[in-house]
């Protein structure tokens, strides 16, 4: 296959991940032409595809519904201010309106707090040591950080379940700053092609379902892993947390066949 | 955040409605997709999309994620967390920052029946086996031409750009 031949099937595989209809035998060749002939990932597919579904949609969306959007208005002003930051950047329109609304104010601020800390920890699991590539913070780093910033941290223990008794660690988690993270000691290390660990958030005043709190990864030969929480939804009072161990890339519910670990927040 | 509920809140849902039948997890997504934004709101920058591309961008990212766990279909990687969004749009050579006119004037460019599918995946938010059933084309034909308009669309928009229409490089 000659350079441009390769680019071309990139790009074709590329665009199949951006519409999701990538196969599995796909996805490998993707990965492959990734990994050992260097081809990034090429985000203008991905903004093509967005304005594209815009296009067709905004004209004749239906409407949010009434319930979700006054859920929506309760759950982003109720979060606490956190320690003011100034933008680094300057966003125009909506942003703009938004920075001069001053609810919202505090939230875009949070915003830049949370991403000083968290905006470029790369990866699902964490090794402790520092990104070398990017200069980023490692997730140690960003643990520092928040312990010396939020002013909410609740600190908690975790305690293994049988077959995992021999593991300890501790969760750090801060409402204000959206952003915890797990410190693992002794938690079997995971083939992640067969199984990875997934985390939950007991949050009985926002939902009785737990919060996904993000899947990762314990590598082999580590004994203490620090794993940043990647929680999709606001957490606003966590009661638990606890570690289940499920299939690839995790799932939406879990039956908590394989509960590993269990950490109460009071 | 208010401002952005109202002026993007039906975009999000219609994303979302598309892509996921189940109500309650269609909401759920939509709230998903807020929190995304709240998180990643100041890496936007209007030199690389429009505000309503950016937010269109979150929402399809969730969207997705969502039916490849749901199809338990391990090996797909996921699209690239938010906290991905600064390595990566903050090369400029990414760029579509194409408005409504710009993006309907690129689709004309893509032949009929293929403007048919890609109106029956993005507008009515059918999947590949819906539209094979709809069209009757096999599902190669069907994957094919919406990856290869996908980036025939991206070509032109880029070239609206004033840059090279692949952007396909090594790292």
């Amino acid at each position: 296959m000659s350079e441009q031949d390769m680019l071309e099937r990139f790009e074709e595989l590329e665009a199949g991940r951006i519409l999701g209809d990538l196969s599995n035998e796909e996805m490998a060749e993707w990965q492959n032409l990734s990994d050992t002939h260097g081809l990034k990932k090429d985000f203008s597919i991905e903004l093509a595809a967005a304005a594209i579904q815009t296009e067709f949609i905004q004209s004749h969306a239906d409407p949010l519904p009434a319930h979700l959007a006054k859920s929506l208005r309760q759950t982003f002003p109720r979060q606490t201010p956190p320690p003011k930051i100034a933008p680094s950047v300057e966003n125009p329109l909506i942003w703009q309106r938004i920075f001069r609304s001053p609810q919202a104010a505090w939230g875009i601020a949070a915003v830049f707090a949370v991403l000083l800390a968290i905006s470029f920890i790369g990866g699902n699991s964490g090794s402790g040591t520092s990104s070398h590539l990017s200069g980023n913070p490692s997730p140690k780093e960003a643990l520092e950080r928040l312990r010396g910033k939020a002013g909410d941290l609740i600190e908690s223990e975790f305690g293994g379940t049988e077959s995992y008794g021999q593991m300890s660690g501790n969760v750090v988690w801060s409402d204000e700053m959206q952003e915890g993270y797990m410190t693992l000691t002794d938690l079997p290390a995971n083939d992640p092609s067969k199984k990875q660990y997934q985390l939950w958030i007991i949050d009985p005043a926002r939902d009785e379902k737990p919060v996904d709190g993000g899947v990762f990864d314990i590598p082999s030969g580590e004994s203490t892993s620090i794993i940043p929480i990647r929680n999709p939804l606001f957490v606003t009072k966590p009661q638990a947390f606890v570690i289940t161990l499920e299939q690839p890339g995790g799932v939406v519910v879990s039956k908590q066949e394989v509960v590993v670990a269990l950490a109460k927040a009071s | 955040m208010d401002l952005c509920i109202n002026e993007y809140g039906s975009l999000v849902w219609a994303i979302a409605s598309r892509y996921v039948k189940n109500r309650t997890c269609a909401e759920d997504l939509v709230q998903e997709t807020f929190t995304d934004l709240w998180k990643s709101a100041n890496r936007y920058d209007p030199a690389i999309a429009t505000e309503s591309t950016f937010i269109g961008m979150l929402a399809r990212r969730r969207a997705i994620d969502f039916v490849r766990r749901e199809n338990r279909r391990p090996l797909f990687e996921p699209l690239p967390e938010s906290d991905d969004i600064p390595h990566c749009l903050i090369d400029s050579s990414s760029a579509i920052r194409c408005d409504s006119h710009e993006v309907k004037a690129a689709l004309q460019i893509l032949p009929e029946d293929t403007r048919r599918i890609f109106s029956l995946h993005f507008d009515q938010g059918m999947s590949h086996p819906e539209i094979v059933e709809k069209t009757g084309l096999p599902l190669g034909t069907v994957k094919t031409r919406l990856r290869r308009g996908l980036i025939d669309v991206r070509n032109h928009l880029r070239r609206l750009e004033g840059a090279e229409p692949s952007a396909t490089a090594t790292k």
